[in-house]
């Protein structure tokens, strides 16, 4: 017996529906006359996506574009220079096929190449438009920024280096105008957030660590991103630039930035003197290779800093006091927003220092964000660890051997949570060789959530004794009396002391907490007992008469549900089954909070 | 070799004019200086010749110069236009050949300028003259004064030095040769080589490639392309200039173009719509929570045991990211998956269909229908206030009484009992000694009848209710005269029989298959029976007061579940597993085949206006059926997650109600409007629960009373309860 069609339509007789709205991705690329490939790299440029029809009618494994956005890659005119880069590349293949490597070479120096500026237009017509987008492109730029150059995955170091200077560039801008709002140290590496023209823009940078690359990973796929994103951040980079009268690209001699520290200190030089001058290239011309080398490290983490003090390099300069003029400037700006004010005050009069071991990059970026001023551990630092006006200094090492007693030393937590608060934490959690506070991610609205952990409450009643311009409660107040961090300061004190102060401390805390419990389980027991004389006459009540609440209750909701459509009923489920895992999650973190509590009395 | 080739036409050439040249100059010069000058002349010349580059030629000069004759002045001629090196060497010897100093003025006399410049022609011209000639700025040169031939003479024998003197005609003057000079000459009238370094006798290196060829030099014919210009090389050339001229060649650097610029100008132009399809961002990956973080509460750190539970979970199911602690920042590795998630992402952004979805919060509440409250649908049954006690075993049907005083039960005990209903008194009870499947009361209050089903026998039992007057009545009913016997036997074939039953004061009706249900036609005359094992006599219409049975005359397509007469009209609905088929008894054909969709109809109910049916199925699920609207339902409502064993509606008021095996009874409201544009409104009122389940059963049967809202339900723990609002 012959197959019959499913769904008999007359030879002659046009498509209606989803079938004429909708086609399968082989049936697109064979419209386009393209590869699977093309048609990959061509729908990533153009941001084009499948779409889901109403009705399949192709059946469920097949991905569906719309008529309209196939149409849209056909007329790309990109789609033509992608054949004509490809005929021309089988010129050259040719040329050297036939050992005409004249032909090769000269045919080389003239690749058609691409822009992709259109098309970036195209996506985004207006700058507010990217802005929105940007989560992913700044992820995979500082992604790529992290990785190492592999010849094999086609990752060359030009991309490297350039994606790193995009986001050096971002990073810079962000830091200068005070745009950053959250910071989140995750395993997966540093979440930051920033608010740029109303738009809340997250992105993820690594660790600063040897990244692996998996084998399993079609980076072809992933270039082609990021090619795309890298002329979005340029743009982007163009016109936030702009916004702050600032050239871009920033001009920077490339030997400069090799020597990236030094220029560091030229260029703050030059700003605190008179910002007269131009940058003066001789000074790095005279380095040597195995200087350049040395230092190419130390340029990842100074360049940010780098482009600060050019930004700040690059105003107009015939007016002595550029920099000056422009704070001033800035503080007139009365468009500034609330927070953009609050963020610029939070570490302002502090003068930090970082140890060698603190994650500098992440560091230098987030420290003048929110106007604090930094120095490092290293040559070219703007001032040295023995400045005696340095107010913290950042150390994350289990123990610190030479202490000054002007200054406080933190671990780099420390930091993080105080941007998050917005307000300056007591430092005595974050002391050198004890381990931190919880960490929080500041993406979470606790209220929301259903479950505050109890760090995040102390931070909130920090936050609202600091609104009140009031001394902390009266309970913290005690604490410090007592603080060893207090004590550290005031003089010479050995660890072991430190340590027994601390070990007092949590004794006295875990009796408090034990007698709090105490009357806690007796106030409840009183009330069970209470409680339980109700429930019990309650049930012989109910027994009696009626039958009891929950049970009418439960039988009014499942006969509401009874009249209810398929669909509707579909996603009250939904919701409900949803509310039941929050709170089962939530239940578990309290219980798991319970054991914890218990094991440790 | 093409070069060398021309070189040496050229030369053959210069060949001819020499010699053309030469033999004048032998007659000029008879005198012995001039004999002198030609062999100085001659010996320089081979000197240079073999001074010169070591072409194949060479060989042969070489031969010639041994030979030691000075008369082959044609060869000479070639090597002296052919350079000029060795002529510089003997710096004088060109002044004293002045026959050749026409040819040799272009290339050889660079360093020396000729005096005289009249060139090569004959000097007898100037022998009038009194100049010889004209200097480079084109001056005459004076003639000197002639010296007496006699002075001259004496002047010579004289002068020692006059043997090495001699006389230039050309430039009219006389030349003294030095020693080295003199020396050359010497050697050369010995016949060797002028330079006393020259070794003629150096081995012979043989140059030539002897492939194949007998003679180092061919006699073959010049080739053409000798001669003529190469296409190959104009092509070349022609080529270059072409892509010159389309601008393939550039020679000058393309100019940089700033790779960036201000993309967006003003937001407010570039608000021109695209025309295209909307655009749908993608969403923005989720925001971590606190378990990400690096130093996470401690609550968020599943224990080890909750880790290893996680390795017994289904992949699907396996939480992604196991919170990790670190005690400080320092400790944090390298994320493994980092290039992972981003390819991850990535994939997603390409990849996943989007749609645009309004994701508002809804409130559940706002989910539910819209239904009249319940308050002001009363009265209806909410509450168990009777309870009626005395089987033993289920309950398996009940019936109500048309009056309404009275309620039949019949139980799998083998009992049927009558109860009054508001004192829950059993009046009277039948055993049977099997397995009581149904019971239904005769519809008409005047006849009190009971129609029982026991396995394959329906008994009718006078209830013993009611007055005399309609005690006799019932009593003649029940009685099946003698003659019926043989309309019986004849029967028999088919399978059914009408006896009188002494025992139970009643008549049984034997059938030949098990018999489920007995339903009463509203008059209260005729009756219906089904026998799901029956094939295509499955379903039996008797008539009682005629003790007459009939068959259903359709074909069921399926085994028929039970079978309902019309509450005014005489139409007869037939349900089988799936669906319900509704026949007009008088027309005798089929009106209208109702399709429940459902697995398993169970029961079957219609309402008292008979527009409207209700089934209910062993999958939960109840129908309502709309008979003038469609033959699909109107609404199916999912209300038991057991079967349903019955469905029923209450004959006065808008109330309807199932049954299940899952110990409950839903209530419904279902108001049927009498506009036919109105759809009928169905609420669901109550859950009715009391009933314990037994044997895996629950309620089997529910029964609404016909007056009040009172519902009355049978469970398989054997109670029957009255429910009532």
């Amino acid at each position: 017996m012959v197959a019959r069609k499913k769904h008999y339509r007359p030879p002659g007789k046009k498509k209606e529906g989803n079938a004429a709205r909708y086609v399968t991705r082989s049936q697109a690329i064979k419209q386009l006359q393209v590869t699977l490939g093309f048609f990959r790299r061509l729908s990533i440029l153009k941001g084009i996506f499948p779409r889901e029809p109403k009705k399949k009618f192709k059946g469920n494994n097949h991905t569906y574009y719309h008529v309209k956005d196939v149409a849209f890659l056909q007329h790309e005119p990109l789609l033509d220079k992608f054949r004509d880069i490809r005929a021309y590349q089988k010129k050259i293949k040719k040329a050297e096929a036939k050992k005409n490597a004249d032909l090769a070479t000269l045919l080389r120096t003239r690749e058609p190449t691409y822009k992709l500026d259109r098309l970036v237009r195209e996506r985004y017509p207006k700058f507010v438009d990217a802005l929105r987008d940007l989560d992913d492109c700044l992820t995979m730029v500082h992604l790529f920024a992290a990785l190492p150059a592999v010849e094999r995955a086609k990752i060359d170091v030009e991309l490297i280096h350039n994606c790193r200077r995009l986001s050096h560039e971002w990073q810079a801008y962000v830091s200068r105008t005070y745009k950053l709002r959250k910071v989140f140290i995750s395993v997966k590496g540093i979440y930051y957030q920033a608010e740029i023209e109303g738009q809340k823009i997250t992105w993820l940078t690594p660790h600063a660590m040897q990244q692996v690359l998996p084998d399993d990973v079609n980076f072809s796929v992933m270039l082609t991103f990021l090619e795309f994103y890298e002329t979005l951040l340029g743009f982007v980079n163009f016109r936030l630039y702009h916004s702050i009268n600032v050239k871009y690209p920033p001009i920077l001699d490339p030997q400069l930035e090799a020597l990236a520290s030094d220029l560091y200190a030229l260029s703050r030089y030059i700003v605190s003197n008179s910002r007269t001058s131009t940058l003066e290239p001789e000074a790095a011309s005279s380095s040597t290779s195995q200087q350049l080398e040395a230092q190419e490290k130390e340029m990842q983490a100074d360049e940010s800093e780098l482009r600060l003090a050019q930004l700040q390099h690059q105003l107009p300069s015939n007016e002595p006091g550029a920099l000056m003029h422009l704070m001033e400037n800035a503080e007139c700006e009365h468009e500034d927003d609330q927070d953009t004010k609050e963020c610029r005050r939070l570490f302002k009069n502090m003068k930090f220092f970082l140890g060698r071991e603190v994650p500098r990059e992440s560091m230098l970026f987030v420290i003048p964000a929110f106007g604090g001023v930094v120095s490092w551990d290293g040559e070219a630092a703007p001032y040295k660890e023995s400045d005696q006006s340095i107010t913290h200094q950042i150390v994350d090492r289990p123990t610190q051997g030479h202490k000054y007693l002007s200054r406080e030393y933190v671990q780099p937590q420390w930091i993080y949570d105080c941007i998050n608060a917005r307000i300056i934490l007591p430092t005595e959690a974050y002391m050198v060789g004890r381990i931190p506070p919880p960490h929080l991610s500041p993406f979470v609205d606790n209220d929301a959530e259903g479950y505050i952990p109890d760090y995040a409450e102390t931070i909130k009643r920090l936050q609202a004794a600091a609104k009140n311009e009031v001394l902390p409660m009266p309970g913290v107040g005690k604490e410090d009396l007592d603080d060893p961090q207090n004590l550290l300061v005031e003089g010479y004190i050995s660890r072991a002391e430190a340590n027994e102060a601390v070990k007092t401390k949590k004794k006295m805390a875990t009796l408090e907490k034990q007698y709090h419990e105490e009357l806690q389980r007796e106030l409840q027991g009183a009330v069970m007992k209470k409680s339980k004389q109700g429930s019990e006459e309650d049930a012989k009540a109910s027994e009696e008469s009626v039958p009891d609440p929950k049970q009418i209750a439960e039988d009014i909701d499942t006969m509401s549900k009874l009249g209810m459509s398929r669909k509707k009923r579909g996603l009250l489920e939904a919701i409900e089954k949803r509310k039941e895992r929050n709170t089962a999650r939530i239940s578990k973190l309290k219980e798991r909070k319970k054991k914890l509590k218990s094991s440790e009395n | 070799m093409g070069a060398s080739k021309k070189e040496s036409v050229e030369v053959d050439k210069k060949k001819k004019n020499s010699k053309k040249n030469q033999p004048p100059k032998k007659e000029k010069h008879d005198t012995e200086e001039s004999v002198l000058a030609q062999k100085l002349e001659d010996t320089a010349t081979d000197y240079k010749e073999l001074s010169a580059d070591d072409d194949s030629e060479d060989y042969k000069s070489v031969g010639e110069s041994e030979a030691g004759d000075g008369e082959s002045s044609g060869d000479e001629g070639i090597h002296n236009t052919g350079s000029s090196e060795g002529l510089a060497i003997d710096g004088h010897s060109e002044d004293s050949e002045p026959d050749q100093g026409a040819e040799e003025s272009d290339s050889s006399e660079d360093e020396v300028a000729p005096r005289n410049t009249v060139g090569d022609v004959p000097l007898e011209w100037y022998r009038d003259e009194k100049h010889i000639g004209y200097d480079i700025a084109g001056k005459k040169i004076k003639k000197k004064e002639r010296q007496d031939k006699l002075d001259s003479f004496l002047a010579n024998i004289d002068d020692s030095k006059n043997w090495r003197k001699i006389y230039d005609d050309y430039n009219d003057e006389e030349v003294e040769l030095t020693k080295e000079e003199t020396k050359l000459v010497r050697r050369m009238l010995k016949g060797k080589a002028p330079h006393a370094d020259f070794d003629p006798y150096v081995p012979y290196v043989d140059w030539f490639k002897w492939e194949d060829a007998k003679h180092p030099l061919s006699n073959a014919p010049e080739p053409k392309s000798r001669f003529i210009p190469s296409k190959w090389e104009a092509k070349k050339v022609l080529g270059l200039v072409r892509a010159i001229r389309k601008g393939y060649i550039k020679f000058d650097k393309p100019k940089e173009e700033p790779r960036f610029y201000m993309l967006w100008g003003d937001d407010a132009s570039s608000s021109e719509k695209t025309g295209h399809l909307s655009y749908i961002p993608a969403p923005k990956p989720n925001l971590p929570g606190h378990e990400e973080s690096y130093n996470p509460s401690l609550e968020y750190i599943p224990t080890q045991e909750e880790i290893n539970s996680y390795q017994l979970m289904d992949e699907e199911d396996r939480p992604k990211f196991i919170p990790k602690r670190f005690t400080s920042l320092r400790s944090i590795p390298a994320y493994e998956n980092a290039v992972k998630d981003s390819f991850e992402r990535c994939l997603d952004l390409y990849l996943c269909p989007r749609i645009r979805k309004k994701r508002i919060n809804i409130d559940p509440e706002s989910l539910k229908p819209k239904l009249p409250s319940r308050k002001d649908l009363r009265p209806y049954p909410a509450t168990c206030y009777l309870e009626y006690r005395g089987h033993t075993d289920a309950v398996m049907s009940i019936s109500t009484e048309a009056s309404g005083q009275w309620i039949a039960s019949g139980s799998s005990d083998g009992t049927v009992r009558l109860w009054e209903v508001e004192t829950c008194r059993c009046i009277k009870v039948w055993e049977f000694g099997e397995i009581v499947q149904y019971v239904a009361w005769n519809p008409l209050p005047e006849l009190p009848i009971l129609a029982v089903t026991v396995g394959q026998d329906v008994f009718l039992l006078n209830s013993g209710l009611g007055n005399e007057e309609i005690q006799r009545k019932v009593k003649e009913l029940l009685q099946v005269e003698t003659p019926t016997a043989p309309v019986d036997s004849g029967n028999k074939v088919s399978g059914w029989s009408w006896l009188q039953d002494d025992e139970h004061e009643g008549i049984r009706l034997r059938h030949f298959k098990a018999v489920y249900s007995v339903e009463w036609h509203r008059k209260g005359d005729y009756f219906s029976t089904v026998m799901p094992a029956g094939d295509s006599k499955a379903i039996l219409i008797h008539q009682l007061s005629k003790k007459f049975t009939q068959r259903h005359p359709f074909k069921l397509h399926g085994l028929p579940v039970s079978a309902v007469f019309h509450p005014t009209r005489s139409i007869f609905f037939v349900s089988t597993k799936k669906n319900v088929r509704v026949y007009d008894l008088l027309k005798q054909k089929l009106i209208k085949k109702l399709e429940t969709g459902l697995r398993e109809v169970s029961s079957i109910s219609i309402h008292p206006a008979g527009d409207n049916v209700i089934v209910g199925s062993r999958d939960g699920k109840l129908c309502w059926f709309d008979m003038d609207l469609s033959s699909k339902p109107y609404k199916v409502l999912k209300c038991h997650p057991k079967d349903i064993t019955n469905v029923a509606f209450h004959r006065s008021y808008p109330l309807f109600a199932s049954c299940s095996d899952d110990c409950t009874a839903y209530v419904f409201h279902g108001t049927v409007y009498s506009d036919l544009n109105q759809n009928p409104l169905i609420v669901p009122l109550e859950i009715l629960r009391g009933h314990a389940i037994s044997n895996g059963r629950g309620v089997l049967d529910c029964k609404f009373h016909p007056r009040q809202p009172w519902l009355f339900t049978a469970g398989a723990d054997s109670l029957i309860k009255l429910y009532c609002h």
